[in-house]
């Protein structure tokens, strides 16, 4: 080890130290950046959750109160104890449900079948349910509105079906919510490598048993991503419930909501109040699934 | 372990296009053969086939004395190793190994002992909680194995198990993959694109193109008498050389006739092969092997005039790339273009066309790239080829002995 030959010059150090302050610099300014931008987001909610524990004349005073002075729970039993809550309360869930289940059965099996089959028209199915999602809602209100009100003189489905039936905006809520559902879960599928089902085939798994012990295991990210939209958007959609359920009774918590403002002004606290624990359903369902999301997907499966 | 048999195995795609066309090949009891060929030859779907992973449009595969045309994957009672080796993901070293056993109902005491004696057969015993992101290309290799020895199953199927690993990994592979068979004695059918990986492992090598089977024969028998002028192209490397020549027959005597020059064909030779005397007077192609290829000095044989173009030194020997004036074969339609030279660059003597010769010559031979050189043809060393057909003159059916060429 006496002699070492020099092959290439050593970088000179002071080279080296100005860009680097620079990039320092620069990166402070991106966090900068990003917490300027994460304020914007999470103050409306800090400002729903404080409204919804100040006394209405703290809520109304021309001074605004960063922090409730004098908090309470006041606005809380006034909003549970407000006509109909535990109705939009069983409505909502309801509804959530069965989307969040059904979308999922559905959308697994139209992407199963649109990743792992090939069949005539396939191409044109996958660029249609793209197409689908390019039309706004607010297009379809009108035609809908008029298809479930005829549907609610045929006998058979109107039980289920038609306007101011739960049953009727499940079906609408389907609509928007499985296009998206079968994409996602079509991306995470093609993500699985068909060799990973051929193996447990030869390896003496059944078609079902290779699909249920390898492929369900390894899209499950997706279907919990899957959900989580499903479930948000059920969740928060107000303009299909408001026009398509009429009676109080049968209102979900997003309409519910809506009746705390009223010709003569609009009950602040309550308001938030009911706001602040509409949101919390979702905030639970999106920590229970989440744990899920993060585990590695397919890596490891194959060489890539 | 059983014996693997293709009668008249035939597989469309999409009604029209043919992935393999008519195979008949048999695997025997034991033995490892190998399937090699170009990308896109019906050697993988050959494979997928016995597996039950693709139809059999025609024919029949019989997996010991079975037909399993109409079975289920999991009835055949076989193991494959995937190219991407196809480890479960979520599961960890020891599910990965255990999954085909648990599949087949083994007891959990069972499974466990199988495991674990494969694990440390191969290596892997520290490793059976990883999952196989955390493991290397080799060792997810290893597992891949592993995963098919623990089932103890009739026969391997393995499609191209090591084109994943970098080349010396692949190396090592392939050693220990041949010494696994070996001391397992199980039935294998082995798929790869790798004319190396197939000369080296297989006891026979059975060599596919455009969903033909072209040859099966021992490595050694495929390199010394390819069948024809694909399997002569495609079985060794470098690959032979091949050009046109004209065969004429002067009073009893025959000849080839190379450009210019003249090598006449010794009358034992003739002798040996007597279907070359049919071709007298009509162009045939001829090959050689870089290592019957010549420096003149020394060795007998008729001399070619030719230039050096490129010396390769490989260390042990070197290769020579030598232009002499000769036809090159025009047929690139019946040889495997990949293993091919690019055609002739500068003209050894623009009037005449010319043909790049690759030579394996000895190390110590001081070659200079723009040299003239004399090299050295024995015509007992050249391969003939109908220019047709592309069938070696004399079919590999008729016997040929070894000492015909030596």
């Amino acid at each position: 080890m006496s002699s070492v030959t020099q092959i290439a010059p050593t970088p000179v150090a002071p080279v080296v130290t100005r860009p680097r302050g620079r990039r320092r610099l620069r990166k402070a300014g991106w966090n900068v950046l990003g917490l300027l931008v994460l304020l914007v987001m999470v103050f409306p909610v800090y400002w729903m959750v404080a409204t919804a524990f100040k006394p209405g004349h703290d809520i109304l005073s021309y001074t605004p109160q960063w922090v409730p002075a004098h908090p309470t729970l006041s606005n809380f039993t006034d909003a549970i104890h407000t006509q109909y809550f535990w109705d939009a309360v069983k409505n909502s869930l309801i509804i959530v449900t069965v989307v969040v289940g059904l979308s999922l059965v559905l959308a697994f099996l139209a992407a199963l079948a649109l990743a792992k089959f090939r069949f005539y028209g396939r191409k044109p199915f996958i660029v249609l349910i793209l197409g689908v999602q390019m039309v706004p809602l607010a297009a379809l209100i009108i035609p809908l509105y008029i298809m479930m009100s005829r549907l609610n003189d045929v006998k058979g489905v109107n039980h289920v079906l038609g306007v101011d039936k739960l049953g009727g905006v499940i079906a609408m809520y389907l609509t928007f919510v499985l296009p998206f559902a079968v994409w996602t879960l079509r991306g995470f599928l093609l993500g699985v490598p068909k060799e990973l089902e051929e193996s447990a085939m030869v390896d003496g798994a059944t078609r079902f048993g290779a699909f249920v012990r390898i492929l369900l295991p390894l899209v499950g990210p997706g279907l919990v991503a899957t959900s989580i939209f499903a479930f948000i958007q059920a969740w928060n959609e107000f303009i299909i419930a408001y026009v398509f359920l009429h009676t109080p009774q049968k209102q979900t918590l997003m309409v519910w909501l809506a009746s705390f403002t009223t010709l003569r002004g609009t009950d602040w606290g309550p308001l938030m109040a009911g706001a602040t624990l509409c949101s919390l359903p979702v905030i639970v369902f999106f920590l229970l699934v989440q744990r899920r999301i993060a585990f590695g997907l397919t890596a490891g499966a194959v060489k890539g | 372990m059983a014996e693997l048999q293709f009668i008249h195995v035939s597989k469309v795609y999409g009604g029209d296009t043919p992935a393999v066309r008519d195979l008949n090949l048999e695997v025997k009891e034991g033995e490892f053969v190998v399937l090699v060929g170009p990308s896109g030859c019906g050697k993988t779907t050959a494979l997928r086939m016995v597996a039950g992973l693709e139809e059999i449009t025609d024919g029949e595969i019989r997996i010991g004395d079975r037909v399993v045309n109409e079975l289920a994957p999991r009835e055949r009672d076989i193991a494959m190793v995937f190219q991407n080796y196809a480890l479960y993901p979520h599961k960890n070293v020891y599910e990965n190994l255990a999954f085909g056993l648990r599949m087949r109902k083994v007891s959990k005491a069972e499974q466990q002992r199988r495991v674990e004696a494969i694990a440390s057969k191969l290596g892997l015993a520290d490793m059976l909680h990883r999952r196989p992101a955390q493991l290397s290309g080799g060792q997810r290799q290893r597992v891949a194995m592993g995963r098919a020895i623990v089932r103890e199953p009739k026969a391997f199927l393995m499609d191209e198990p090591l084109s994943n690993l970098d080349a010396k990994l692949r190396v090592q592979m392939r050693a220990e993959i041949a010494r696994i068979q070996q001391a397992l004695e199980v039935t294998t059918l082995y798929v790869t694109h790798d004319q190396v990986e197939a000369m080296t492992m297989g006891h026979r090598v059975a060599v596919m193109r455009d969903g033909l089977l072209q040859q099966v024969d021992t490595p050694q028998r495929l390199y010394d008498f390819p069948a024809n002028l694909f399997v002569a192209s495609f079985v060794g490397s470098p690959p032979m050389n091949l050009l046109e020549a004209t065969l004429e027959a002067d009073g009893g005597r025959l000849s080839c006739r190379l450009g210019d020059t003249e090598l006449e064909l010794p009358g034992d030779l003739v002798a040996e092969r007597p279907a070359l005397a049919g071709y007298a007077g009509r162009r045939v192609a001829v090959g050689i092997r870089p290592e019957d290829v010549r420096e003149a000095s020394g060795w007998d044989g008729t001399r070619v005039a030719g230039r050096i173009l490129l010396v390769e030194a490989l260390g042990a020997e070197q290769l020579v790339h030598i232009e002499i004036a000769a036809t090159p074969l025009e047929r690139t339609e019946l040889v495997d273009t990949a293993s091919q030279l690019p055609g002739p660059t500068l003209g050894f003597n623009e009037a005449e066309r010319a043909v790049t010769l690759l030579g394996r010559f000895d190390r110590h031979l001081l070659l200079v790239p723009g040299e003239a050189v004399e090299v050295a043809i024995d015509p007992r060393l050249l391969h003939f080829f109908d220019l047709e057909t592309g069938v070696a003159i004399p079919t590999a059916d008729v016997p040929v002995t070894v000492q015909v060429l030596h």
